[in-house]
């Protein structure tokens, strides 16, 4: 049981300083799961990873894999509630304060620097779990590909995934 | 204002998170203002701009917001379930799979080539966002801090966050000002 408080308090604090969502917050969930609480290896951290970009739905999936790892459907569920209630309830009386302030001057700086903040902590996150999931050089050069290929084309994410997981197959990667 | 019961935001939000394969986000605008009709674009949008200024997972939040402008608390609960069970349930089953045959060489080359992947898309987000900062380069110098704190001196999250936004919100009043 303690261990199912444990992953509801520490994924609750979590909630509430992930701005730019859960891709921001990666390292500190493989940080938490890995070296802290040794829940997962590094091995099945990334497998997980590569699951919940591969199945449909939102991108908190690989939350829901590390708590269904340590208790079932029960950890799955709890994991997944954990990480959005806090800043639901935080949203829910927020939006209309939000919404409500009149100054456009105020808004705008909100919106600058909580978008700031998001876009250093996505690239920190890519950075540091990059490090921990790509085991070899070809590992790299295809993250670097997806990245060019998504930043400068509009090819749809999912023929990626395909093309990655191919290579992978066939053992490239 | 449109009211919508609990089983109609259930029921949208379920085919928003069931056809988001790399990234809801598309399919929220796709499900809600344009199959849907529940927003219009301009509505959306705004909506979209504070749940991605709030902390936590964006499409959750916009679950949230959406869901209780047009259906209370209740609402709000519905559109969330409606997001998170059907995905969750999948991806449960997917990892059954994992469990038995996570063994074979090929499923771990599969994963490994999808897992480098993923990375590189959740770069391509932050980069694609990064774009927008060049039109006033002194918030770069937020971004730069960030990465230096989470990376170089590897803080905690929350410390990041702290020590970063006041430098975040002085320099973003500039910029409001500004443009």
């Amino acid at each position: 049981m303690s261990i199912l408080l444990s992953l509801f308090l520490k994924l609750s604090a979590f909630s509430l300083v992930a701005f730019g969502g859960v891709n921001a917050l990666l390292p500190v969930l493989f940080n938490l799961a890995v070296n802290q609480e040794h829940w997962i290896d590094v091995q099945t951290f990334s497998d997980y990873f590569a699951i919940a970009q591969a199945a449909p739905g939102p991108n908190f999936m690989t939350v829901t894999l590390i708590g269904w790892h340590i208790h079932g459907v029960l950890g799955a569920l709890l994991a997944t509630f954990a990480i959005a209630w806090p800043s639901s309830i935080l949203i829910y009386f927020l939006q209309r304060f939000i919404m409500g302030i009149k100054n456009p001057m105020t808004k705008q700086m909100i919106q600058y620097s909580a978008a700031a903040l998001a876009i250093g902590l996505v690239l920190s996150s890519a950075w540091e779990i990059a490090l921990q999931i790509n085991h070899s050089l070809a590992a790299y050069v295809l993250t670097i590909c997806t990245i060019a290929i998504t930043v400068f084309t509009r090819w749809h994410p999912l023929y990626l995934i395909a093309i990655g997981g191919a290579l992978g197959i066939l053992g490239f990667i | 204002m449109k009211t919508l019961t609990p089983k109609q935001l259930f029921i949208s939000f379920s085919k928003i998170g069931m056809s988001g394969f790399g990234g809801v986000l598309p399919w929220a605008r796709r499900t809600l203002v344009e199959r849907d009709k529940i927003l219009t674009s301009e509505e959306f949008s705004a909506i979209l701009g504070i749940c991605q200024i709030v902390p936590g997972p964006n499409i959750m939040n916009l679950a949230v917001c959406v869901g209780s402008r047009f259906g209370g608390a209740r609402g709000a609960v519905a559109a969330t379930l409606g997001l998170s069970l059907g995905p969750i349930a999948i991806v449960l089953c997917l990892a059954l799979l994992y469990e038995h045959y996570s063994y074979l060489e090929s499923v771990k080359g599969l994963l490994r080539g999808i897992s480098a992947v993923g990375v590189g898309l959740i770069a391509s987000t932050g980069f694609k966002m990064l774009r927008d900062e060049f039109r006033y380069p002194a918030m770069l110098l937020v971004v730069v801090l960030t990465i230096i704190a989470a990376t170089v001196f590897h803080l905690g999250l929350g410390y990041v966050v702290l020590l970063v936004s006041p430098v975040a919100i002085f320099i973003a009043r500039k910029k409001a000002q500004a443009l």
